[in-house]
């Protein structure tokens, strides 16, 4: 039982590190970035180039965030800030861009599943069973990225600015804060943190131009069902991680992956607001 | 250069009558249709079979063709699926008017073509290990299916390693479960136990509850059969990660595949009909040729482009042995004729299918192949009994 119980919770953590940054675009722009899937790649294709110039694997979670953070924020300048007035098809644009990434990595890098360099190996015991180590280092990745965001949206200036255009952008726009600097900065950190996830994952995935497609969708669901708060997004990892991981465990693996899914749609059809308070 | 004169102009006078009589013509060259997914799932696997295909056929028009005709590929891209497959035998068929299909295709797409093929009357040529029992009478396999594969694997870890217990993982699909119901019923015939079969989507890339249940299960020895490129690479990390220390005998991993995942695929077994390490004169002079007309642009000869390269080769004995491309002759012919090629001597004179010298090879730390054990002419079993 002590198995599922650590699958559990380092499941819900590393959905956690995929979806922060899809929903903090997500609060502050009220758009899906579906490019979301192709920073993440970008992430796994920087910690490709770390291990193939033979640095240390760590440096791949720096390189990675860099990279994801001025791709990201050069998109918002030249993408999706023209787009503001149309969502819908700032939307479109985001999903095209994500096929666009796909196939510019794949000219890069070829098709191929590449391999990358692992920072830690093996097992550790905990809770008596030995359980991966890299696993139990993601649930702390995941609480320090947690403790990092909340410290920014609850104590800096823009964090407080961010919080303002969550709640109503016209209202803060009319007070005087520069809603599109807010709008810059989240895509930016928001894909940042989406190749940093990119990055994070690579031990357990493959580092191939698709991998960030099966993440994507798990993700989108979770930000759904999580509104724009990060509190709500946590709650709807630990619910919805462990409700797959206990069905693929107890049941099967197979209705395991549509479980986040469809339990998703259950919710919203019960619950419009999802795991958010209001 | 006379013979060809009067054959051009007996195009343009003849006209239409050149469809029935072209084959008497001496430059009309024979077409082989290589229907194969270069987009798709295949796709990273379909450049070298080309590539194979292209080698063979430049060897035999070096030589002067199959009866003194050129041979002509024509490649048609199926997508890897069923729906592309469709328009590619179409294609090759009808409007490329191909004599001989000789290719390595994803199941969905073999199947989808079949019936495409019955409807034009060409031989068949499959050239990819499969699920098995495959059947039509324009149909041959020159590569493995489960009762040549399997066997290797499972009887090294019960008689060499001792392994009495078992757990299958596989991907949900023709293949993945077609591989491991084999794998089942054979360890169950051999007296060892399966402590658990387990399947995810084709898909998938998250193998955490599959992984608690293979732990807390404890077997001996784990046999895995996922769709190739990425869920097999995500189940062998997460594996290691997990520091599941049972056998791991991997039916889906090829070894340009292995060498990708670096140290990770260190101490897998694999079980196949071709590994570029096969210490045969054949095989080094196909590799030669292989790395002289390609150059940088090689990709690695593989168990599914090996059997590309000998196809057309035993297409050609099965021509010449029926002397025309008349498709019932050229059938009866290729259960008869044989190939020594990279792989060794192959003849498809079982059902359609041929026995075939498997190797049990285990991955070392740099990625290469070692080839630890091989098993001569193992016999494909009754794949088709009701065809002869």
């Amino acid at each position: 039982m002590s198995a599922q119980l650590l699958d559990i919770i380092s499941s819900a953590a590393i959905f956690y590190i995929v979806a922060a940054g899809l929903l903090i675009v997500f609060g502050v722009m009220k758009i899906i970035n579906f490019a979301h899937g192709g920073f993440l790649t970008i992430g796994g294709y920087a910690a490709l180039v770390t291990t193939e110039l033979g640095l240390n694997p760590w440096l791949a979670l720096p390189l990675a965030a860099l990279t994801g953070l001025v791709i990201g924020a050069l998109v918002e300048h030249f993408v999706v800030r023209p787009l503001y007035a149309r969502p819908l098809d700032a939307i479109l644009a985001t999903w095209g861009l994500g096929i666009v990434i796909g196939q510019l990595i794949t000219i890069a890098f070829g098709r191929e599943v590449q391999f990358v360099q692992s920072p830690v190996k093996g097992t550790t015991s905990l809770l008596g069973e030995d359980y991966s180590l890299y696993r139990l280092l993601l649930v702390i990745g995941a609480l320090v990225l947690a403790a990092g965001l909340a410290a920014i949206l609850q104590g800096t200036r823009l964090g407080l600015m961010t919080r303002a255009v969550i709640m109503n952008e016209s209202l803060a726009r009319g007070l005087g804060i520069n809603s599109g600097l807010v709008r810059f900065a989240s895509f930016s950190v928001g894909s940042a943190l989406a190749s940093l996830a990119g990055a994070l994952i690579t031990p357990l995935s493959s580092v191939d131009p698709n991998m960030g497609v099966p993440w994507l969708v798990n993700a989108f669901m979770l930000v759904l069902v999580s509104g724009t708060s990060l509190v709500s997004l946590a709650i709807a990892t630990v619910v919805l991680g462990g409700a797959q991981v206990l069905i693929s465990a107890f049941w099967s693996p197979i209705l395991g992956s549509l479980t986040i899914v469809v339990l998703a749609a259950v919710i919203l059809r019960i619950r419009p607001q999802g795991f958010a308070r209001e | 250069m006379d013979k060809q004169h009067v054959a051009w102009s007996g195009i343009i006078s003849l006209g239409a009558a050149l469809m029935i009589g072209g084959s008497a013509f001496a430059a009309d060259p024979i077409k082989i249709g290589i229907p194969v997914g270069l987009s798709g799932a295949n796709s990273v696997v379909a450049p070298s079979v080309v590539q194979s295909a292209q080698l063979a056929a430049d060897e035999i028009n070096a030589k002067g063709g199959i009866l003194g005709r050129q041979v002509e590929l024509e490649v048609a891209d199926d997508g890897s699926g069923a729906a592309g497959a469709q328009k590619a035998f179409d294609s090759l068929i009808f409007q490329k008017k191909a004599n001989a299909l000789i290719t390595m295709e994803t199941s969905a797409a073999r199947n989808a073509g079949l019936p495409i093929v019955a409807r034009g009357k060409v031989p068949f040529i499959y050239t990819s290990f499969y699920e098995g029992r495959s059947c039509s009478p324009y149909l041959y396999v020159d590569a493995w299916v489960p009762d040549q594969q399997v066997a290797p694997i499972v009887d090294y870890f019960m008689q060499k390693k001792g392994a009495k217990t078992f757990f299958l993982v596989g991907s949900d699909y023709a293949f993945g479960r077609g591989m491991l119901d084999f794998t089942r019923q054979y360890i169950q015939k051999k007296g060892g136990k399966i402590l658990g079969e387990e399947y995810a989507p084709m898909d998938a890339t998250d193998w955490t509850a599959i992984i608690s249940k293979i732990r807390a299960a404890n077997p001996d020895a784990l046999v895995t059969s996922t769709a190739g490129g990425a869920p097999n690479v995500t189940l062998t990390k997460q594996l290691r990660a997990a520091g599941i220390k049972a056998l791991y005998g991997n039916l889906a991993v090829d070894e340009g595949t292995a060498k990708g995942m670096g140290t990770d695929a260190e101490g897998i077994y694999i079980s196949a009909s071709y590994l570029t390490s096969i210490d045969s004169p054949k095989n080094k002079e196909f590799l030669a040729a292989m790395k002289k007309k390609f150059g940088a642009e090689l990709k690695t000869p593989n168990d599914l482009s090996v059997p590309e390269y000998e196809g057309v080769y035993l297409y050609k004995a099965a021509v010449e042995k029926a002397k025309s491309t008349d498709t019932a002759a050229v059938i009866k012919a290729l259960a008869e004729v044989s190939f020594e090629g990279p792989r060794g001597v192959i003849q498809m004179s079982k059902q359609r299918h041929a026995p075939l010298t498997m190797y049990l090879g285990q991955v070392q730390g740099d990625g290469s192949v070692k080839v630890l054990e091989s098993f001569k002419d193992v016999d494909p079993g009754n794949q088709c009994p009701n065809l002869k």
